[in-house]
């Protein structure tokens, strides 16, 4: 007996903000919709963020509840706990595989957002060592403390957000140190250019960076300030430590992390002999940042272009959401890393660039497009956070390669 | 610690010792390192450490243009059982 | 490790079902529905598994089902990513363990 096959006029793989999203709009315009995603429940990574801003807390818990609540009352289907391990065009229909049959659709729409880069450390395989995203779902989605005291390792976007989450939380938080130097960390081993990092993101942080920023605005150099100024026993953040003179040597213990050695370091990033310290912990976070996680569009046969401002190898694509690749769409952090509300109107966009080329707008298809995508550049220039100065001459670059490869409007 | 014990592939446990022998011994590039070492290789497919390996490969030559994708991909991407796989097919 | 009941930003959790089920023989507590990462995380279990060729401890490392680091065993469902499998009550759940090697000709000890 062949089994029934499902089939929708559109499959979102992803149930985080830009998928959500676009499901939502997408459905709103007529078109049958499925959304899977792997996670027990949908939401991505927005169920466990919080923010403080301008004064008030933005819960990403309350967007993603409102999304599915929308989500639900136009009748998308949500399919969870569903994992896709292909997907393979035959004739103009797309075959989704996943771990619970077979789902067909003329479109899909990838909106599987990021995975985290690793930062190695010696014992990072210990158990205990955790991704800093592991250590947020553990304690916001699940609200299971990762440990009875941890550190965390890597000073980035990622790190401060989360470090800040984890505190509100009543994780205990030894201190926030800098990882290992290598190829892996590159710069952000080195001091200065934490400090740089530190500096584009005071919007986010409370008092003391923004103090230590007026010292640094008259200053001789950012190398000189942190071996002089910055104390070699941290600033607070928040309640957490930020030690900017402090590297991690490794990560110790039998079976599980029972402590760190840490080491002071110079401007440099090199370290200063006979400053190495045990600091017992029962738990390591280490951050070093996200990265496009693009692996079906690559067995779809998208071409990939690298963009280190965006997280690096990303799915060639369109202003408006499209791949090279017929019927096949992309939309949130896949397309490069920036915040879940630009996710949001990513998706909008790719939602009402797909109903556009179903044909639902009719003549009116440019003109929707066109509106939806000054929504993404309204989005983004609002943005809070922002993971790289870069971003959108980044972007206008990938749409100016785009434009020249394909021509305008495709 | 020195830092060539370093395992840079957890789930296939390769170091950057064995990364260093492998690029003496001419394998220069994240996928010919990856075929000598079998870092990347492993159960999460190089979801981990391939940005690792590729972080690395730049470093031994940093005025080389990166590779515009990282790696290849192959179905199945996530674990799928041959009990799922018989479901579909029958 | 501590459970968050009362969580200061996003509240409690609707409520959840108490369940028992057997880590490695043990009986264990843990909430019916949560992954079986949390419950033993909860439980203060660290390791989820030996490493197939060297035996060496591995835990939860990214909890989303991308790094396989937790994967387990358990019984009449395989190998799993414990981080996304739902919790059920009775579950018998087992470390996953190293295993014999026969092109090397490594036994287990």
């Amino acid at each position: 007996m062949k089994s029934k096959r499902q089939q929708s006029d559109l499959i979102i793989v992803g149930a985080g903000p830009a998928g959500l999203a676009a499901a939502a709009a997408a459905a709103e315009n007529g078109l049958s919709v499925t959304i899977i995603d792997e996670f027990p429940e949908p939401g991505g990574r927005m169920l466990g963020q919080f923010h403080e801003e301008r004064g008030h807390w933005w819960v990403g818990k309350r967007i993603a509840d409102e999304l599915i609540e929308k989500n639900r009352a136009q009748g998308v289907l949500i399919r969870c706990g569903v994992s896709v391990y292909g997907m393979l065009k035959v004739d103009d229909m797309w075959e989704v595989s996943t771990s619970h049959g077979t789902m067909l659709a003329p479109r899909v729409l990838l909106a599987t957002g990021a995975a985290e880069i690793p930062m190695p450390a010696n014992g990072w395989t210990l158990p205990g060592v955790m991704s800093i995203g592991a250590a947020q779902v553990m304690t916001n989605v699940h609200y299971v403390k990762p440990g009875k005291r941890g550190i965390i390792v890597g000073v980035n976007v990622l790190a401060m957000a989360i470090a800040r989450e984890l505190s509100v939380s009543g994780v205990s938080l030894a201190s926030i140190v800098l990882p290992p130097s290598g190829p892996f960390a590159g710069k952000a081993a080195l001091p200065k250019e934490n400090l740089q990092l530190l500096m584009s993101l005071s919007h986010l942080a409370p008092s003391p960076i923004l103090r230590f920023g007026g010292k640094i605005a008259n200053a001789l150099g950012l190398a000189g300030i942190v071996s002089s100024l910055f104390p070699r026993s941290g600033i607070k953040l928040w309640d957490i430590p930020l030690k900017l003179r402090t590297k991690v040597v490794s990560i110790n213990g039998t079976d599980r992390v029972e402590s760190v050695t840490l080491a002071d370091v110079n401007g440099q990033g090199e370290i200063i002999a006979g400053s190495e310290r045990e600091e017992a912990v029962d738990f390591v976070a280490l951050a070093g940042g996200l990265y496009p996680l693009a692996e079906l569009a690559s067995i779809a046969g998208c071409p990939f272009i690298y963009t280190p401002e965006l997280g690096g190898h990303l799915p060639l694509h369109s202003e408006r959401m499209k791949t090279p690749v017929e019927g096949l769409y992309v939309a949130g952090n896949i397309t490069g890393v920036e915040s879940a509300l630009v996710a949001m109107a990513q998706g909008q966009l790719a939602a009402t660039s797909i109903c556009s080329d179903a044909g639902i707008f009719g003549h009116n298809g440019e003109s929707k497009v066109a509106a939806a995508i000054e929504e993404v550049h309204r989005v983004r220039a609002s943005a809070l956070i922002q993971f790289h100065p870069g971003i959108p001459e980044a972007r206008r670059k990938i749409y100016r390669m785009w434009q020249e490869t394909f021509g305008a409007g495709v | 610690m020195k830092p060539s014990s370093l395992i840079i592939c957890r789930c296939e446990e390769v170091t950057i010792e064995q990364l260093e022998q492998a690029y003496q011994t001419g394998s220069c590039t994240s996928r010919q390192l990856k075929m000598k070492t079998r870092a990347s290789m492993g159960a999460c497919q190089g979801r981990v450490c391939r940005q690792l390996l590729e972080a690395w490969v730049h470093d031994k030559k940093p005025d080389s243009p990166r590779d515009a994708e990282l790696l290849s991909y192959r179905p199945p991407i996530r674990p799928v059982t041959f009990g799922q796989l018989a479901k579909d097919e029958s | 490790m501590e459970r968050i009941q009362d969580h200061p930003i996003l509240g409690r959790k609707t409520l959840r079902e108490p369940i028992s089920f057997i880590f490695n023989g043990k009986p264990m507590a843990g909430y019916r529905g949560e992954p079986i990462a949390a419950a033993l995380l909860a439980a203060g279990v660290r390791t989820l598994r030996k490493h197939e060729e060297s035996g060496n401890s591995r835990g939860l490392y990214c909890a989303i089902g991308h790094c396989m680091e937790c994967r387990l065993s358990v019984k009449g469902k395989g190998i799993v990513r414990s981080c996304l499998t739902p919790l059920e009550d009775g579950m018998k759940v087992f470390e996953g363990q190293q295993l014999p090697n026969e092109i090397t000709g490594r036994l287990l000890p």
